[in-house]
């Protein structure tokens, strides 16, 4: 049943192409209907600029050198939030799964703010941190860190416990059977969590950008909507769209030389 | 001849004294430098929890296991275990799963892969160093843990039913394996099977326990020659050994069968 679910949906070499070519063709009719709706008139253009518009628009950005500034900055915060929230989630998860009593203790907190949206966290945040790269960092972080601290902690609590017997059998210590035991068997749900951390912590920075602060594609992005630049606006969005899955594939491709899927 | 093991009057007993339950009860049992024991019994004679008490995984239990004199308290670098589980790491080659105890003794990566070179080809893995254990079929992983727990250097070797997932050709095939590295080794041994082949075949002597609580019911000295192989399932004497085990163990694995029959029949699980 499984391994039939799988070739169904991994493109072999003859389907893969059929594949490929559906999603093209998939795209290129969204975007044909998109642009039918556009010039009929039936929708307000402001809402939705043809496609012409958002095109010219987003060669106009990729031309200005003042929109990577804009870029650099929200991928420095997004990036050191999944730094600091990432490497504090992995730590956690880590001595969550050593210790049963911290475990205990922890879990239920752990999972009652998990799933909570982080955004509730700004104003507090703006208050700690003032109004610069801070807050956002710390969003980026808070919104990192609890994915790779609860599939962390998944992942040691998979670890397998003949291997732990064995490793211990040999007169290990405890930070080497950390590390050759638990860190080996932990790197692909902790990779995967990254997936995930960095999308949510690239939608905190941006959160954050947008309710306060003067520089940043969540800055440019509130700028050309309260100017009411749709096209700019789109533009915008779409990079922030390929930001995301090129930092997604990246890390999925380094995922897989360690048997993640 | 100086034991490189000894076990006295030890028992272990799971739970309070009314309600508990007693898996072992007074097992002395002594192992010479170079000699290779087996135990057997039927199942829940209290092997594992044998094996646990020796390999120094189960801390709390009444008497006391001595290591080359030494009384010893858990895991230990005199002990080395193989488990009957699947225990290679899946993320190591051969070479670096047999190279894991003497990384955990600061053993350079040059020293410790030459040592490990060297294990491997004992267990004729020779070719295989660069492969993964998904690569490797059963009986090759398991003889990737013995090699492994050979570099460890142990002054006794502790197997429990390192082969017990294998089938009976591929057992005695590694049997073999094991007579042939015994005989260049020395390694003093203990194993604990279910299969009473393997315990003639390999054995010097033979620790026949009961059911529970696991007493030693006999100890029986093999008589076969040495180099001994495969081949000497065929002697006549083998059969009688065989037949003399099986007539000791026949009584209490069928008292254990019913009592295991008895407590599913009353809903409650059979330990």
């Amino acid at each position: 049943m499984a391994t039939a679910g799988l070739t169904a949906f991994a493109p072999s070499q003859s389907g893969g192409v059929t594949v490929t070519m559906i999603r093209m063709l998939t795209l290129a009719g969204l975007l044909a209907a998109y642009q039918a709706i556009s010039s009929s008139g039936l929708v307000f253009t402001g809402a939705m600029p043809s496609l012409w518009a958002i095109g010219s628009a987003l060669l106009r950005q990729l031309a200005d050198a003042g929109f990577y500034a804009h870029l650099g900055i929200t991928a420095y915060e997004a990036g050191a939030g999944i730094l600091i929230g990432g490497s504090v989630g992995l730590l956690c998860g880590i001595a969550l799964g050593v210790s049963r009593l911290l475990a205990a203790v922890l879990d239920p907190w752990v999972r009652a703010l998990a799933p909570a949206p982080k955004i509730v966290f700004l104003p507090i945040l703006m208050v700690v941190f003032g109004i610069d790269a801070g807050p956002k960092i710390a969003m980026a972080a808070i919104s990192a860190f609890f994915p790779v601290a609860v599939a962390t902690f998944g992942g040691m609590r998979g670890v397998s416990p003949i291997l732990i017997r064995v490793v211990r059998s040999f007169d290990a210590s405890l930070l080497q059977l950390v590390r050759l035991v638990y860190l080996p068997s932990i790197v692909v749900p902790v990779l995967g969590s990254l997936r995930l951390a960095t999308g949510v912590a690239l939608i905190g920075a941006l959160l954050a950008e947008v309710k306060m602060s003067n520089r940043g594609l969540g800055y440019l992005i509130i700028q050309d909507y309260n100017a009411f630049r749709t096209a700019e606006m789109y533009a915008l969005l779409i990079s922030v769209f390929t930001l995301a899955l090129a930092v997604n594939a990246a890390l999925r491709a380094f995922g897989r030389r360690y048997g993640a899927v | 001849m100086a034991n490189d093991l000894e076990i006295r009057g030890v028992s272990k007993r799971y739970g309070d004294p009314p309600g508990g339950l007693l898996a072992i009860s007074d097992i002395s049992l002594n192992v010479q430098k170079g000699e290779f024991v087996s135990i057997i019994g039927p199942s829940g004679c209290g092997k594992s929890t044998l094996f646990g008490i020796i390999g120094g995984l189960v801390p709390d239990y009444d008497g006391e296991v001595r290591v080359g004199g030494q009384r010893h308290v858990g895991t230990h670098k005199d002990i080395g275990i193989v488990f009957q589980e699947e225990s290679t790491l899946p993320w190591r080659t051969v070479l670096t799963n047999v190279a894991l105890p003497l990384e955990i003794q600061g053993v350079s990566r040059a020293e410790r892969e030459e040592r490990a070179r060297h294990y491997i080809e004992l267990v004729g893995l020779a070719g295989f160093e660069n492969s993964r254990p998904v690569e490797l079929s059963g009986g090759m992983r398991q003889r990737t843990a013995i090699a492994r727990t050979l570099a460890f250097q142990p002054k006794v070797l502790l197997m429990d039913e390192p082969f017990g997932a294998l089938d009976e050709q591929t057992r005695l095939l590694l049997g073999d394996r094991v007579l042939a590295i015994h005989k260049e080794l020395k390694q003093t041994t203990l194993l604990i099977t279910h299969n009473i082949t393997e315990a003639v075949q390999l054995s010097d002597r033979v620790v026949v326990m009961s059911y529970r609580p696991g007493r030693v019911l006999r100890i029986l000295d093999i008589d076969l020659p040495r180099p001994r192989s495969s081949d000497s399932v065929t002697d006549e004497r083998f059969g009688r050994y065989v037949a003399a085990i099986w007539g000791d163990l026949r009584a209490e694995a069928s008292r254990g069968m019913k009592e295991a029959e008895a407590l599913r029949g009353t809903g409650r699980r059979a330990g």
